[in-house]
């Protein structure tokens, strides 16, 4: 095992480490920067961020120092930069941190929730040169420069999140403050992202087993955009299928003879009749044929879809690691971590927190034959956080039990899941 | 029944008033009745309004007993009141009282509080959870720590004693001889005997966690913290950064899990404080201790995240859920049971009292020696930090170079300041943690040191160190750019405000930091002309709320802090909807961290003053900087604006408010220094909008009531008498000053140095063995003032509405002039002037506060020598006696006084009739066990960081309650040792047949027991150290022998450095001292009042005039 000393600034022990055994089965985001790596340019260059409302913010560019745009959205968790920069329910969207200080401990090896970065662009206060970690292994700099992702920096986030709360999630372009013209007119083009297919750019396209012989049933996780923490999560209780959206029911009865079944959380509109709506015909299928089934995030809005009921745009969504949700049953309170802009409508009090410009899915048919009730609601807007299907083994949240970043309060979904599992296949019902 | 902290003093501070004014608030809000009992008088939670019922009376659990007996409450809670109340609540638990009574202890119940407290049962909880804790092996005797030290095996060890407030006893030992030194302090100072003999974790991060946790199990955290300073200093002590900023979010997530578990795990409902240390380079955590109640990082806490935690432990206590409760900050809709996220950076500074205590061991440790702190909030790390360091008043507001000026503890300053530091010194700066560490790493990155070199003498953590070398390579851009203050451009102007550079720095910076001080710039380069082009430029800063929140909700908290950023918007951001607003905007200043002279009183005043501003229908807007203190609750003002009290910071925020009126009268001296800065501002201030008026008296008259030459004329004018002075700067100046008062004089510098402090001369040949010895300089004059021998001092407190004056009451105090008033004990009502000269009291009280023109308040004190009535001093400002009188008599001089700056006429006013039927004494608490080197002996420079106060129809009940609500015990009998400078062995002779009928034995150093033999005494001998005999006073005191002491010092030789170790070991076996002949009287009537029978407690009683 060779080491290269890190060329950057700050300290950052990981750099440089090449041929090491501890190179990671999945391939990881941070792979990049196991290599070594140039130093990121010394000139600053001038940059703008332009929202659709006028909104218009003098920075400076970093990372790819080029160009990006997309819908803006905030998240508002002090940690945790790595794993949403990493986490494929951003794709399509820019993503502003309203903590000022970002990069504070670096990147690290095995930290990504994906292979890749993202958000399309990414609006900070101050990008930290000099990161300060045992494990880290560059700057956030270097690692979107690796990644070709361009951020702007040196902006006033507390602005633009207020802007994002009034108006609603806003499209933005941000580029070089020399093409002021060009940014302008990119702007005036730019389509929401959520018409696109996004599921499909970030999910998986075969089908892969990934602990094969582990000792418990075996589970499908369809992939709409899965963050790793999950797939962790489940490879500790199941012989976990990692597999495309689309894969249909069938295939995955006869052919690969899972016994439960998962879908994950992902990018854009759960209504979007590309990907997403293939993942909510295996999942309803799934539910519906008495398979035990778990949703987190989009696969949750998927199961509220299922069963009839419509899915909304969120005026800002969600986004961040101290989201009070209260548990219908328990009646008690976790701090969960999110990340969604869109929600399933509450049967009675129908869709709260929307997005001004009204979009929803209209109204949807019931694929799973049974009703669903709420389980658990966000304790500030009251908005629908989780749905148990009467009578059939499968619920869904809106939140991310498997945090990553965020905390640790609704872990314990995992193991209810698991146990429902074993219950079902049991006979115990 | 909700209990107080007590008297101010160091490791516990303001916090607790802020905590227990929140509690009593959201108890009564849900119609329970409060109980309050503290005998500090200086609170706002012992006003007569935030409670049902307010004792002022001693905090010991016989006292809080008595009071329980007769109000017979539901429930104690215990919480908010600090260490002191936590202790009597375990007290009167174990001793069966509170079941016997029916009390039920809310918040922490006893197991949660005693597994908490007792180290031994700590480690075993965290044992059980899991949880690692620094190797210990906890010691009841001095055997037991050696033993422990042979086991452990490696040096350094931790000494820390268990159940000590700020960890009191504590500290780092290196070999055998500190063990023993520091541990046998440690054993005597713990409440159950017992010290922790520890692994060091010397160099490890340090976090903190405020976590709240309520009945239903619901957890949230509200804040995090990481301390600049390493392992090993005391977390009060540190420099404090919020959130915390160098862990990782898995990092984080550990210790959170961590600390959800401690708590559970304790069973503690309301909030708790977690510290861990972490090892940065392998992540290895410890957990360090757990406080089951709010705390001074609680404090720190709320304010940082605007969450009011000791609210909401509160509720929490009386049994609601988090999830039932309304988000304070987001109001309705949202809920309590929510993370705080912050999108700012928040740094803490500690204040520490060297300024003053030039001889005080300025090491930081495992003990507390800070009396307050400050906190600033930026969106950076830099800014933050500018603003912190702007808001603790040392005189410089921002980091200058050092010079050896730095070292010399105040001597030849002048001099020094052209040799920089040495870089020996500045290594020793770095190595061991001292109030100068902060201003010694800008030093070293400003000489151009790494990172890696600066670590590995400090161990401080690289990002903390990464932006201090920030902030140097910014101020060389500073220093080295070219072009005038008026020609600066915006760009480069933007750069520095946004890393929070003042404009006095800037200004300072770019003359090269002159050896004679920024405030001696030409006016061309000076701060004026900084803030000028930036004006020009339309920089100004942008105000953000604090809401918890991010920015995600609408928040509603008047909360606010200035930032600079944003490079597209310029102009002053006005507050919003100002042409709708119809209210006056009243801003009052606040009195920042609190310090030795500059304690709550103020912060007890401006509270005051805000609240009659809001009465009148006007908005009231407070700008302070302490996050102990209740002015800075959000609830308190209409807005408030967390900021250094710098002029600058002070502008930005009138220029927004357009602020109509400013109050300067009730933040003490940093307001008042405020006063004429302003005043030549105004013109200025008057072209952006600004049409403001100086509240109250006007700083004509302030001039005239502060400049002693000014005052002298005008006390001829109006025929008053003041003990002739003058200053001299050079010894003939001094000789003639002497020849034209005439011998005896009073000499004092007019800055206290190592040298000489104040003395009494009799003739020639004595001043001039002083001026041998004395420092004089420009700067540092020399007061010769006529003394006032035997003479009686009054404090008076009044308020004047330019036509009338209101008396709030004449004090006497009990010891003679010489001592510094805020030192002293003294009486309302006056015990030995006759009513005739407090009459002539009243009338010159008058005469000088309609003659000086005061509009609001003014403190006089006045001396009384025979039939002679002196006046020394007028402050024409709140001063720290105010709420003693308003405790006392019930008038709230700080509100009269305020509605009179405001234009209502005295006449006009409600004002409670003055209560008469009780004694009050207020009495000092002293730092002396926190701060060695301190010479344990009030004298004219003050010392003392907090008052308590006794009532009782009995003057010497009340001096008694008094005393013993110090918490130095007052003798009940066993041995007394008396030694008393020659002039007054005969007048001691009296207190000493009174000891021995009282049946003490009594031990006198040989000269004094002579004079006692004399008069027929049977005394024994006890000999001085340097005496070299058997038995000296110091080993009877170490016997146990000596329950009481009365030392008149001499003011030279060897009797004082003996007397000052004899004092220091008082101070540290807890034996109560007296050093002036009318405290000892006191002291011996105090004794006898003791054996009277029970003490009955007072409630607090106001009364008002039925019209």
């Amino acid at each position: 095992m060779s080491r290269t000393i890190y060329a950057g600034q700050g300290f950052c022990p990981g750099a440089g480490l090449v041929d090491s055994a501890e190179i990671p089965s999945f391939p990881d985001a941070a792979d990049l920067m196991l290599k070594p790596f140039g130093n990121p340019p010394i000139e600053e260059v001038p940059g703008l961020l332009l929202l659709a409302d006028g909104g218009r913010f003098e920075g400076l560019l970093f990372g790819a120092q080029e160009w990006a745009e997309g819908e803006l959205v905030f998240s508002t968790g002090m940690s945790g930069y790595q794993e949403s920069l990493t986490d494929p329910s951003f794709a399509g969207q820019v993503l502003t941190f309203t903590y000022p200080l970002i990069g504070n401990y670096g990147i690290h090896a095995q930290c990504s929730e994906s292979a890749h970065i993202w958000p399309r662009g990414v609006v900070v206060r101050q990008a930290m040169s000099c990161p300060d970690h045992r494990d880290s292994l560059g700057s956030v700099d270097d690692f979107l420069r690796l990644h070709g992702v361009t951020g702007i920096q040196a902006v006033d986030t507390r602005s633009i999140t207020r802007r994002v709360r009034e108006h609603g999630t806003l499209l933005c372009v941000m580029g070089r403050a020399d093409d002021e013209r060009a940014l302008k007119k990119r702007l005036a083009e730019l389509k929401a992202p959520d018409l696109e297919d996004l599921v499909d750019e970030v999910s998986i396209a075969q089908p892969v087993l990934l602990n094969p012989g582990f000792r418990g049933p075996r589970l499908a996780a369809l992939d709409c955009g899965i963050k790793y923490n999950i797939l962790r999560e489940l490879c500790r209780r199941f012989e976990v299928l990692w597999c495309p959206p689309d894969i249909p029911f069938d295939a995955l009865v006869n052919e690969w003879e899972v016994e439960a079944m998962f879908a994950s959380n992902g990018p854009g509109d759960p209504a979007h009749p590309g990907k997403a709506t293939n993942a909510r015909q295996t999942l309803a299928a799934a539910v519906a044929s008495g398979m035990p089934s778990m949703g987190i995030c989009l696969g949750h809005q998927l199961l509220g879809l299922a069963s009839g009921l419509s899915t909304y745009k969120m005026r800002y969504g969600h986004r961040g690691a101290n989201q009070p949700v209260l548990d219908l049953t328990e009646n008690t309170v976790a701090i969960t971590s999110q990340n969604h802009g869109f929600a399933v409508e509450d049967p009675v009090r129908g869709m709260l927190a929307a997005h001004p410009s009204g979009a929803n899915s209209g109204p949807q048919e019931n694929l799973i034959g049974a009703e669903v009730s709420v389980s658990h609601i966000n304790a500030n807007d009251r908005t629908v956080e989780g749905l148990d299907v009467i009578g059939l083994p499968a619920f869904s949240v809106q939140f991310h039990p498997e945090a990553c970043p965020g905390p640790h309060d609704a872990a314990p979904l995992f193991d209810r899941f698991s146990e429902m599992v074993s219950s079902t296949l049991r006979g115990d019902a | 029944m909700v209990l107080g902290s007590g008297p101010i003093r160091i490791g516990q501070a303001a916090e607790f008033d802020f905590s227990g004014s929140q509690a009593c608030t959201a108890l009564r809000e849900d119609g329970y009745h409060v109980i309050l009992v503290n005998s500090n008088p200086a609170t706002i939670q012992n006003d007569p309004e935030m409670a049902d019922r307010v004792y002022i009376e001693p905090l010991l659990p016989d006292v809080i007993r008595s009071i329980m007996e007769k109000e017979r409450p539901d429930a104690l809670l215990a919480g908010m009141g600090g260490q002191t109340a936590l202790n009597i609540a375990t007290d009167l638990a174990h001793a069966g009282v509170l079941e016997e009574l029916g009390i039920e202890l809310i918040g922490s119940d006893l197991e949660a509080i005693d597994a908490a407290e007792d180290r031994d049962l700590f480690k075993k909880v965290c044992e059980s959870i899991d949880l690692p804790v620094p190797f210990a092996i906890a010691c009841n005797t001095m055997e037991e720590v050696l033993s422990a030290a042979t086991e452990i095996d490696t040096w350094p060890l931790l000494v820390r004693p268990a159940f000590t407030l700020g960890g009191l006893g504590g500290g780092t030992v290196w070999n055998t001889g500190e063990l023993v030194e520091i541990a046998s302090l440690g054993l005597r100072n713990s409440r159950i005997n017992q010290v922790l003999v520890e692994e060091s974790i010397l160099g490890w991060q340090e976090h903190e966690y405020e976590v709240m946790r309520d009945s239903a199990d619901n957890c949230i955290v509200i804040c995090t913290m990481e301390n600049i300073d390493p392992m090993g200093v005391h977390t009060g002590e540190s420099t404090v950064v919020a959130p915390q900023q160098s862990l990782s979010d898995a990092d984080h997530q550990h210790l959170r899990d961590c600390a959800l578990r401690l708590i559970r795990k304790l069973n503690i409902c309301g909030g708790c404080n977690c510290q861990f240390a972490w090892n940065q380079a392998t992540g290895e955590v410890r957990v360090i201790e757990v406080n089951p109640r709010v705390s001074r990082s609680s404090a720190l806490a709320s304010k940082a995240t605007g969450y009011p935690i000791a609210r909401m432990a509160a509720k929490i206590a009386v049994g609601y859920t988090l999830d039932e409760l309304p988000n304070p900050i987001t109001g309705e809709g949202t809920t309590a049971a929510f993370e705080p996220t912050l999108d700012y950076c928040v740094v803490k500074i500690p204040r520490w009292p060297f300024d003053k205590f030039r001889t005080a061991d300025r090491r930081l440790g495992t003990s507390m020696k800070s009396t307050g702190e400050v906190m600033a909030i930026g969106r950076c790390f830099e800014e933050a930090f500018h603003k912190a360091w702007a808001s603790l008043e040392y005189g410089e507001p921002h980091p200058r170079p050092l010079t050896r000026a730095d070292e010399s503890d105040g001597e030849g300053m002048a001099d020094r300041a052209h040799e920089a530091l040495p870089e020996s010194t500045l290594v020793e700066w770095l190595r061991v943690a001292t109030d100068r560490r902060m201003g010694a790493l800008l030093e070293a990155f400003r000489r151009g040191w790494s990172v890696e070199r600066v670590h590995e003498i400090t161990h401080i953590t690289r990002w903390f160190l990464h932006h201090f070398e920030h902030i140097a390579k910014v101020e060389k851009e500073i220093t080295e750019y070219i072009g005038s203050i008026e020609n600066l451009e915006a760009f480069s102007l933007r750069k520095w405000k946004r890393l929070g550079f003042s404009d006095a720095h800037i200004a300072d910076a770019k003359a090269g930091f002159p050896k004679t001080g920024w405030k001696n710039l030409p006016a061309a380069a000076g701060e004026s002309a900084v803030m000028a082009r930036r004006h020009q430029l339309g920089i100004h800063p942008r105000f953000r709320m604090v809401d918890s929140c991010a920015a995600e909700f609408a928040a509603t908290t008047p909360y606010y802090y200035s930032t600079y950023e944003g490079s597209d918007e310029s102009g002053i951001d006005i507050l919003p909807d100002i042409e709708e607003r119809t209210k006056e905007r009243m801003v009052v200043i606040g009195s920042g961290p609190i310090r030795i002279g500059q304690g709550i009183e103020f912060d007890y005043g401006c509270v005051h003053a805000v609240k009659a501003i809001r009465e009148s229908g006007r908005d009231a807007i407070i700008i302070n900087n302490n996050p102990e203190t209740v002015s800075t609750d959000f609830d308190t003002s209409d807005r408030l604006y967390f900021e250094p009290l710098t002029l600058e910071c002070v502008c930005e925020v009138l220029i927004r408010e357009r602020a109509h009126g400013i109050l300067l009268q009730f933040g003490g001296q940093t307001a008042i220094n405020l006063a004429l800065p302003l005043e030549s501002r105004l013109l200025e201030l008057k072209e952006m909008n600004l049409n403001l008026r100086v509240l109250g008296t006007s700083t004509d008259s302030i001039d005239e009531a502060s400049d002693r030459e000014r005052f002298e004329s005008f006390a001829e004018r109006i025929g008053l008498k003041m003990p002739r002075g003058a200053t001299g700067t050079t010894a003939d100046d001094v000789r003639a000053a002497a020849d034209k008062i005439g011998f005896p004089v009073l000499i004092r510098p007019s800055y206290v140095l190592g040298g000489r402090g104040m003395e009494v001369l009799a003739d020639q040949k004595q001043l001039e063995a002083y001026l041998k010895e004395a420092y004089l300089a420009p700067d540092k004059p020399l007061l010769v003032d006529e003394y006032l021998g035997h003479a009686i001092e009054l404090d008076v407190d009044a308020a004047c509405d330019g036509q009338e004056v209101l008396i709030g009451a004449v004090m006497e105090h009990l010891e003679e002039a010489g001592i510094h008033s805020g030192d002293s004990t003294c009486f309302i009502p006056p015990q030995t002037i006759s009513p005739q000269m407090v009459e002539r009291v009243r009338k010159q009280t008058r005469e000088i506060g309609l003659g000086l023109g005061i509009i609001g308040c003014y403190n006089i004190q006045f001396a009384v020598q025979g039939d002679d009535l002196f006046v020394l001093e007028v402050n024409p400002r709140s001063s720290r006696t105010v709420p003693f009188v308003a405790k006392a008599t019930g008038v709230p001089m700080a509100k009269i006084a305020a509605r009179a700056t405001l234009g209502v006429l005295l006449k006009d006013q409600t004002i409670p009739i003055p209560r008469t039927d009780l004694v009050c004494v207020k009495a000092p608490v002293f730092p002396f066990i926190k701060l060695t080197g301190l010479d344990p002996a009030p004298g004219p420079e003050m010392k003392s960081t907090g008052e308590v106060m006794g009532s009782d129809p009995d003057p010497d009940v009340a001096y008694l309650k008094a005393r013993m609500a110090t918490e130095v015990p007052v003798a009940t009998g066993g041995g007394a040792y008396v030694t008393v400078r020659s002039a007054d062995k005969e007048n001691v002779v009296p207190i000493v047949r009174e000891l021995l009928e009282l049946g003490f034995k009594v031990h006198c150093t040989p000269g004094t027991a002579d004079v006692m033999r004399r008069h027929g005494f049977g005394v024994q001998t006890a000999y001085r150290i340097t005496d070299r005999q058997q038995p000296d006073a110091l080993n009877l005191m170490r016997k146990n022998e000596i329950q009481f002491i009365i030392n008149i010092p001499t003011t030279s030789g060897g009797a004082v450095r003996d007397g000052n170790m004899m004092r220091r070991l008082a101070v540290e076996l807890n034996i109560p001292f007296v050093t002036t002949l009318s405290g000892a009287k006191a002291e011996v009537s105090a004794i006898r009042a003791q054996r009277r029978g029970p003490l009955i407690p007072q409630r607090l009683k106001v009364s008002y005039l039925k019209d």
